[in-house]
């Protein structure tokens, strides 16, 4: 009788052991592929590449991981490229929330982040509301009412429709009941431009790239499109602080995979991107760029797909645009 | 004057001989990378970037611009002698430049391309030297409303490409408005003509079309014409493989009208390279005595485009240098290698580093010579490609647009696009449609529709909007001159006639 | 006369423009022509569509009228179907290439055209399509890191 508890126990020792050893048995043998859906320099192919970079100075992946850029369709190529890599451990994609909000509205999108594998979220990015330096407006709420006063006044400079700036406008046109206009440029160049040249009278803007031109004194920031306030933007009111209460649409950053991929390949992921945002190379990439630490794992991110998608399903009905799925 | 003494603390660095060596690198690099289709300096200069991490930043950007301004220079090699465009920029390049190489002129081509390209690169580094900060504030003034006024006289510019019928001409501009409208439209999300495809989302690339239209349907149209054995004529001797003294004579306006055309087109953000080369083409066009040459092989309508896209790059450097702000997709990597060395570019630049910014901005008058110094001895050897049989080169055209197309959209879709294009472009110029327009339209049709629609959106529906500024003004009553210009010359000659005859 | 007017390439021509264009303002008709953030997506193919139709029913008009006084073009035709011949092989090796990848495509392409449309011997249309094939591969993949389509065979 103890004899066969003892060999039910040490079978059921052994097999625990052994699926442990499973989980931490993925190791890679071959370069890692990280998909992204910008060329070479734009924004997700330089995240991708600081990310690398932090990586290899912490040496936290036996082997290389290089960028692959499947540009096209708002994310379209890169998701049909993921999701054709069914099983594949060696193909991670880097999502911002556009993948998750594009496909809501476009019925041509056929592979969606529901069919792939969430590995982990990394970062949120702010934003904030900028003027030129010269704008006779101090403050949002100054802004807002002259809007309400004349819908043709006020113009901000954006880009596509689907994208942070152009939703957190529609929120907060709804919440306050103003309307003013929107001039889509789809290079962050033409829209600073659009804005120092005096064409428009504010933008959204993340803090990597008007941080210099707010610290040559050619743009001044109104309010911060977050839920803290920032280190390097003390002075600036968050939108809630400001007198608008208006949920955060955040814009994430972080990884997925192709559909079916092995639990321990997810579990690697997971264990090297953790180590990677508690490393001081990571830490110091945040604050210079001011991006928010926000990890979660697999199934909070899964979670965090969900949830967004519901708030952007809200946001864009009740703009008047229409969602197919 | 401190311009002068920042240059000179900038030639005090660049000369050091760890940066020439990264200088002379970036340019043999970038004439490679320009010389092949399908690999643009934007995806070289990010290849390389991880090797740079290392390295010191003032070498790093050398090397690196290096290959942005020499990719302009080897650009024009397979547009002269195969007719494919190497880059963006050098489509403008093919239509008189290949057509010199037919008449037995490929080494002068090649040559003229190389002067042009050295005399406006150093032509843009000085610009950019002296007047970078008040360009730049100009260029802030250009917005929506100048832009459309812009591409429209661009559009307009089209009725001196008309050849024998202005009506097909017009009909070749208005197909290539609407291939260039394939995708998600931008401020709607609304997918456009892409017939359930995904893989047009992304709208159709302005290479594939280029490469179809031009390369593909000119193999196509040599099958049908001739079965010899060689594709066009090899030069020989010294004098046929330089440019002679008339050639360059004629060249003396374009080299000018290039460089500023380029230059300043260049400084505005989000003009890409290939607008400039075709304004200059038009430009040269318009105002040369001899208009009817063009299309045929006028070194001069090789010159302008060429010159056109090689100071297109000090314009675009010009942006990125002193506000931080990309005017294009290659800049847009220089910017962010800049920002992983730990540099913050824009108005504050030069005043945090100096090094780097003199330094560089120093390195590119060596970095010119240096390729005018690589390329021009090249001639003769890139001449004898031609040598090669027809059988051999004709199937080589096709691999390499293959190639070309494949390293643009790494999509098999494409390459069917491409194949497609080719018949097109076959049958329009059996059709007698011209391929120019079509071009033209796809180039600069996009950028107007958006440029009008956010000039709309600026002044919330007014048109006004469009001749209330002078700019925008000016420009518009220029189109309006360039569209009049034929029935003027039909109105001189009938009133000189009628003169004649009264006499 | 109709019969020629039928056969005629402006009118040809002409007529699939007039059917493209009308097909543009069919699809222009489904977006949304002015928004409240200005003109929508159809706006712009609906003027150029509507000008491709009414230039291109010009072009065919035009050359209806012409045509009793103006002879037809003569048509090469042996030099048409060189070139149509050289476009259906090199659209054939583009259809197979998902399957047999470039190299294989590309060297199938090159025998054809060359021992067919350009009469070389089978020995010369070999060794040239061999020689391209393997030059192309040694150049773009492995030396340059330039990706070429890759088939069901693995290269």
């Amino acid at each position: 009788m103890i004899r066969r508890n003892f060999l039910v126990g040490a079978a059921a020792l052994t097999a625990f052991l052994g699926a442990n050893d499973a989980l931490a048995q993925f190791v890679p043998s071959r370069p890692i592929d990280l998909v992204v859906h910008s060329g070479p320099g734009a924004g997700p192919d330089a995240f991708g590449r600081a990310l690398i970079a932090a990586i290899e100075a912490e040496k936290l992946s036996p082997v290389r991981i290089q960028i692959n850029h499947k540009i096209g369709g708002g994310g379209a190529t890169a998701a049909s490229y993921i999701v054709e890599k069914k099983g594949d451990p060696y193909t991670i994609g880097l999502f911002t929330s556009a993948w998750v909000a594009n496909p809501l509205v476009q019925a041509d999108m056929k592979a969606t982040v529901k069919e792939m594998t969430p590995v982990v979220r990394l970062v949120i990015e702010p934003a904030v509301f900028a003027v030129k330096a010269d704008s006779p407006y101090k403050s949002m709420m100054e802004i807002v009412d002259a809007a309400k006063k004349d819908p043709t006044k006020i113009k901000q400079s954006g880009g596509s429709p689907l994208a942070r700036d152009a939703i957190v406008r529609h929120v907060l046109m709804s919440n306050t009941g103003a309307r003013w206009a929107f001039v889509s440029f789809p290079t962050g160049s033409e829209r600073i431009a659009a804005l120092l040249g005096g064409h428009v009278d504010m933008m959204i803007i993340e803090p990597s790239e008007a941080g210099e031109l707010i610290r040559g004194g050619q743009m001044r920031a109104l309010a911060q499109v977050s839920d803290r306030r920032l280190s390097t933007f003390p002075d600036v009111p968050t939108l809630r602080e400001a007198g608008f209460n208006v949920p955060n649409v955040p814009q994430a950053r972080g990884f997925v995979a192709p559909p079916d991929m092995p639990r321990d390949a997810v579990a690697f992921y997971e264990q090297m991107f953790e180590k990677m945002v508690k490393s001081p190379t990571w830490q110091k990439y945040l604050s210079d760029n001011q991006f928010e630490d926000a990890f979660l794992k697999s199934p909070e991110t899964g979670k965090f797909f969900d949830e967004y998608a519901n708030l952007m399903r809200g946001i864009l009905t009740g703009a008047g645009i229409k969602v197919v799925r | 004057m401190e311009v002068l003494a920042g240059l000179s603390h900038g030639f005090g660095i660049a000369l050091q001989p760890m940066n020439l060596l990264w200088c002379l690198a970036g340019c043999v690099l970038g004439t490679l990378v320009g010389i092949m289709p399908g690999l643009g300096p934007a995806a070289a200069i990010a290849m390389l970037m991880p090797v740079t991490f290392s390295m010191d930043p003032t070498g790093g950007i050398i090397m690196l611009s290096g290959i942005y301004y020499g990719a302009k220079y080897g650009g024009s090699t397979t547009s002269i002698l195969l007719n494919i465009p190497g880059e963006a920029s050098s489509v403008a390049s093919c239509i008189d430049g290949h057509q010199m190489a037919k008449k037995g002129r490929a080494g002068a081509a090649l040559g003229i391309a190389a002067i042009a390209s050295f005399v406006a690169g150093t032509f843009g580094v000085v610009l950019l030297t002296l007047v970078a900060p008040p360009i730049a504030r100009f260029a802030l003034s250009f917005s929506s409303p100048e832009y459309f006024a812009l591409l429209s006289l661009g559009l307009a510019l089209v009725v001196l490409f008309a050849g024998e019928s202005p009506l097909k001409a017009a009909l070749a501009m208005l197909v290539g408005l609407w291939f260039t409208s394939v995708g998600i439209d931008l401020f709607s999300a609304q997918a456009r003509f892409t017939f359930g495809q995904s893989a047009l989302l992304n709208g159709i690339d302005f290479m594939i079309v280029a490469i179809g239209v031009f390369a593909v349907a000119e193999v196509l149209g040599s099958m049908q014409e001739r079965t010899d054995m060689q594709l066009m004529d090899v030069p020989r001797g010294i004098r046929n493989l330089l440019p002679s003294w008339e050639e360059l004579k004629a060249c003396r306006f374009a080299f000018v009208n290039g460089s500023l055309t380029g230059f300043l087109v260049g400084v505005l953000p989000g003009a890409g390279s290939s607008i400039s080369s075709f304004i200059a083409y038009a430009f040269e066009k318009l105002f040369s005595k001899h208009p009817e040459r063009f299309g045929h092989g006028a070194p001069e309508g090789l010159a302008a485009p060429e010159a056109a896209n090689n100071a297109d790059t000090s314009g675009a450097l010009v942006p990125m240098l002193t506000l931080g702000l990309p005017g294009g997709g290659t800049t847009a990597i220089l910017l962010s290698a800049l920002v992983l060395w730990g540099l913050k570019p824009g108005p504050m630049l030069m005043q945090d580093s100096p090094n780097v910014f003199w330094g560089l901005v120093a390195s590119m008058y060596i970095g010119n010579l240096m390729l005018l110094l690589l390329n021009l001895p090249l001639v003769p050897l890139f001449a004898q490609a031609l040598r090669v049989p027809a059988y051999v080169l004709f199937p080589m055209i096709l691999g390499i647009s293959v190639v070309g197309v494949f390293g643009v959209a790494q999509s098999m879709f494409h390459i069917g696009l491409l194949a497609g294009f080719g018949l097109l472009g076959y049958a329009m110029a059996r059709l007698g449609f011209p391929g120019a327009p079509l071009i033209l339209g796809f180039v600069l049709g996009d950028g107007m529709e958006r440029a009008l629609r956010q000039s709309l959106q600026m002044s919330g529906g007014d048109l006004g909007i469009l001749v209330s500024r002078p700019i925008a003004a000016g420009l518009l009553i220029a189109a309006v001159l360039v569209l009049l210009m034929p029935l003027i010359g039909r109105f001189n000659r009938w009133r000189l006639r009628s003169i004649a005859e009264n006499e | 006369m109709i019969q020629r007017a039928v056969r005629d390439s402006d009118v040809i021509a002409g007529s699939v423009l007039a059917a493209l264009g009308v097909f543009i303002i069919n699809e222009a008709n489904k977006w949304e022509y002015t928004g409240f953030d200005g003109p929508g997506p159809g706006f712009f193919p609906l003027w150029y569509g509507l000008a491709i139709t009414l230039l291109s029913l010009w072009l065919v008009i035009g050359r209806l009228v012409t045509l009793k006084r103006q002879p037809d073009t003569t048509i090469d035709w042996p030099g048409v179907r060189r070139a149509l011949g050289t476009w259906a092989i090199f659209a054939l090796s583009v259809a197979v290439m998902p399957w047999l990848g470039f190299a294989l495509s590309f060297a199938l392409m090159s025998f054809v055209m060359i021992r067919v449309l350009f009469a070389q011997s089978t020995r010369t249309a070999l060794l040239s399509a061999l020689g391209l094939a393997t030059g192309f591969y040694a150049l773009f993949p492995l030396l340059l890191d330039v990706p070429l389509p890759v088939g069901r065979l693995g290269f």
